[in-house]
């Protein structure tokens, strides 16, 4: 039933209660002698009221306004906080939300009221309806909790910052200083500022390169090293396996570190360079340019390829083994039976899987803030030449408080990927079988 | 044909040794340093130290004035407890229902958390962060613990993969025996899902184990501090503290990990390989 629907029915309705129930959520519960529904919806509702005139009102002037008052403390006048003024202005409409969804409810209840009661039944009193609520809406039961919590750490958040990237918050604008709406200003920033724009074009297109190299370095490594281990004549192969397991398993943040340690100035690599009397070599400093893009590949493929083969021989094992001999026969060599055989069906079901890891790839936060962190280069704004979209992001909004900034680069990440995706799956056989999105 | 065999069998071994090597040295490295006599990397001249003793593991668990590795220890296994446990249940309700009950939001949802996927994670922590200063939940462990637990179901899509190869006729006879929903779930879904349930619960625990972002963000003080940040403010001079602490973490979940390495294929490939 649409929305509009629902209510038209409700107020078209012949009966009375449902009616009342329209116009007062709850009564027409009561009416029927649901005391305990009736009361939890005209509470609920009575609640919500008392809360919008408490502060809900001003709460949603304020998330327009962002604050009039600006805190003075020669006058000692306490100013409004933009920041708070925002989220409660948010919280305030999520209540609006859950209240129209409550009436909802509501209506609905009333009207399953009336269609039994029709046939002459008594309402179902407040424990009953519970159970058979429990019974067939187990799935809101079940949901109920998840979805909360997705909705107050997932979406609320996604949803603050959406917001804020479309105000002037950050830099020198932070609380008591008042922040304001400025519409696609931070995004025009980003984009054509000078400054801004170069590190950003700079970095999207060593990002988009990093990820497409790393993806593929992965995957292919991942698939030969499955294809290596499933040969018939490599015996022991649960020993040979043994080793990317203990890679897989070790922690991906001791992996980074022990690998900054490995090409730092006092790690072994360089003891061996002095000692054959070169000089080290700053694999990782700041000028080190292709070296520490190579080096982050290489970490990158040591931690990913183990789970790209476990995923491999998972796959291979599906493999009919009956069509590498019909292609043997008909003289098809072994490269020839990779092209036609291994490497289509492989592709073919871990579609989805490579999307994935192009977003992980796309936003991998972990190789270069371990290897490098922190360094800003000439020519980059609070970047350098290793770091990724993702690694700006952390730059700008944790250690620079630029957040409307940082918040427009999210977004404009967020359609990077998504457009990416999207577009493949589109194309991908995935997609149209119903539920294998991935 | 004789030699064209040895010759392969040669090449794929040669390939093996050199892959393996590659995966084990660095692990084999920092293991052998972790047992060093002397603590900064500038002494261990080279990849193996030239003495060995206990000394990393002793200072690591005696001298924690600087560096208070058991609390840290302490701090991480609560929150990956108890992340492990909640996150679980959570995740598995989810993918439970989604991959059971057709209903109207279904789609709906399933949509909306991979649209919801595609936002960098990055944004939304830096939200939590700023909320979490202004509501002075800065430095509170349990509050790690909520966050990584509520973001579990969003990657409920290889234990949906899971529970949708169970059979459906086996649920359906239960539902014609009068069981009811929540006695389905309890009594036939819990016991056919081991497998997963024991992946989850693994996978669960290893990220807030390992996991850096969110501890590095909003833990402060010294004293809230998991492995994980601890061991990213060891320099150099402390090398051996840290190969002996990262040692010391990395072995419990290393051990998990190859006990349980049915169940990890069973998990890796439960949502990916669908034929």
């Amino acid at each position: 039933m649409e929305h509009s629907l629902l209510f038209l029915t409700a107020v078209k309705s012949p009966s009375k209660r449902v009616r009342a129930s329209a116009a007062l959520m709850g009564l027409g519960q009561l009416m029927a002698r649901q005391w305990v529904k009736g009361l939890a919806y005209l509470g609920a509702l009575a609640a919500f009221i008392a809360y919008m005139a408490a502060t809900g009102v001003r709460d949603i002037a304020g998330f327009f306004t962002l604050g009039t008052v600006e805190a003075d403390p020669w006058l000692g006048t306490a100013g409004d906080d933009s920041i708070i003024m925002l989220l409660r202005g948010l919280l305030t409409f999520v209540l609006i939300l859950g209240l129209v969804l409550l009436y909802r409810s509501n209506l609905r209840d009333i009207l399953e009221t009336e269609r039994t009661g029709a046939y002459g039944e008594r309402a179902p009193g407040f424990v009953l309806s519970m159970r058979s609520f429990l019974n067939n809406k187990f799935y809101v039961v079940a949901l109920a909790i998840p979805v909360a919590g997705v909705l107050v750490f997932n979406v609320i958040p996604i949803v603050f910052m959406i917001l804020i990237s479309f105000t002037n918050y950050g830099g020198d604008i932070v609380p008591p200083k008042l922040v304001d709406w400025t519409g696609f200003e931070s995004f025009r920033r980003v984009l054509s500022l000078s400054g801004i724009k170069e590190t950003f074009f700079r970095i999207l297109g060593w990002n988009l390169i990093w990820a497409v190299l790393s993806t593929a370095v992965n995957y292919f490594g991942g698939l030969a090293l499955a294809l290596l281990l499933n040969k018939k004549c490599v015996k022991f192969k649960r020993f040979w396996r043994m080793f990317p397991i203990l890679a897989y398993a070790v922690p991906g943040f001791i992996t980074l570190l022990a690998f900054k340690f490995l090409f730092s100035y006092g790690g072994p690599i360089n003891h061996y360079i002095t000692a054959a009397g070169h000089s080290a070599v700053g694999f990782l400093d700041i000028d080190a340019g292709m070296k520490a893009r190579i080096i982050g590949i290489f970490v990158n493929a040591w931690i990913s390829i183990p789970t790209s083969m476990l995923l491999a021989t998972g796959i291979l094992s599906n493999l009919n083994p009956n069509l590498y001999e019909a292609a043997s026969i008909d003289g098809a060599g072994p490269w020839q039976q990779f092209r036609q055989i291994t490497l289509p069906f492989v592709v073919f079901s871990t579609t989805p899987v490579l999307i994935t890891n192009f977003i992980g790839n796309f936003n991998n936060f972990g190789i270069f803030y371990f290897l490098r962190g922190g360094l800003y280069m000439d020519g980059y704004f609070l970047a350098s030449d290793t770091d990724l979209l993702i690694n700006w992001l952390y730059n700008l909004s944790i250690d620079n408080n630029y957040y409307s900034i940082g918040a427009a680069v999210s977004l404009i990440i967020f359609l990077i990927t998504s457009a990416v995706s999207l577009s493949v799956y589109v194309r991908s056989n995935a997609y149209r079988r119903e539920d294998s999105f991935r | 044909m004789k030699w064209k065999k040895t010759l392969d069998w040669l090449g794929a071994h040669l390939a093996l040794l050199i892959v393996c090597f590659l995966f084990f040295f660095p692990v084999l490295w920092l293991v052998l340093a972790s047992f060093s006599a002397t603590g900064s990397i500038y002494d261990l001249k080279g990849f193996f130290p030239g003495s060995f003793s206990l000394s990393g593991y002793k200072t690591l668990f005696g001298d924690t004035t600087m560096y208070d590795y058991p609390n840290w220890l302490k701090n991480t296994l609560f929150v990956a407890v108890g992340s492990s446990i909640l996150g679980t249940v959570l995740v598995i309700l989810t993918a439970y229902t989604i991959s059971r009950f057709q209903f109207k939001a279904r789609r709906t949802l399933m949509k909306s958390t991979l649209v919801l996927s595609m936002f960098p994670s990055f944004m939304g922590m830096t939200a939590v962060y700023l909320l979490m200063v202004n509501f002075g939940l800065i430095n509170r462990l349990w509050a790690l613990v909520l966050i990584y637990a509520s973001g579990a179901p969003m990657g409920y899509l290889v234990q949906k993969g899971y529970f949708d190869s169970i059979s459906a006729s086996v649920f359906e006879a239960a539902r014609l025996d009068g069981a009811s929903s929540f006695r389905v779930f309890r009594s036939i879904a819990m016991p056919l899902s081991k497998p997963i349930i024991v992946y989850t619960a693994l996978t669960q625990f290893a990220w807030p184990w390992s996991d850096f972002i969110l501890p590095n963000l909003l833990l402060k003080n010294k004293d809230k501090w998991t492995v994980a940040v601890g061991l990213m403010h060891l320099d150099e001079t402390q090398f051996t503290r840290f190969a002996a602490g990262s040692i010391f973490i990395a072995v419990p979940i290393v051990i998990l990990y190859f006990c349980l390495s049915g169940f990890l294929v069973t998990g890796v490939t439960a949502g990916a390989a669908k034929e």
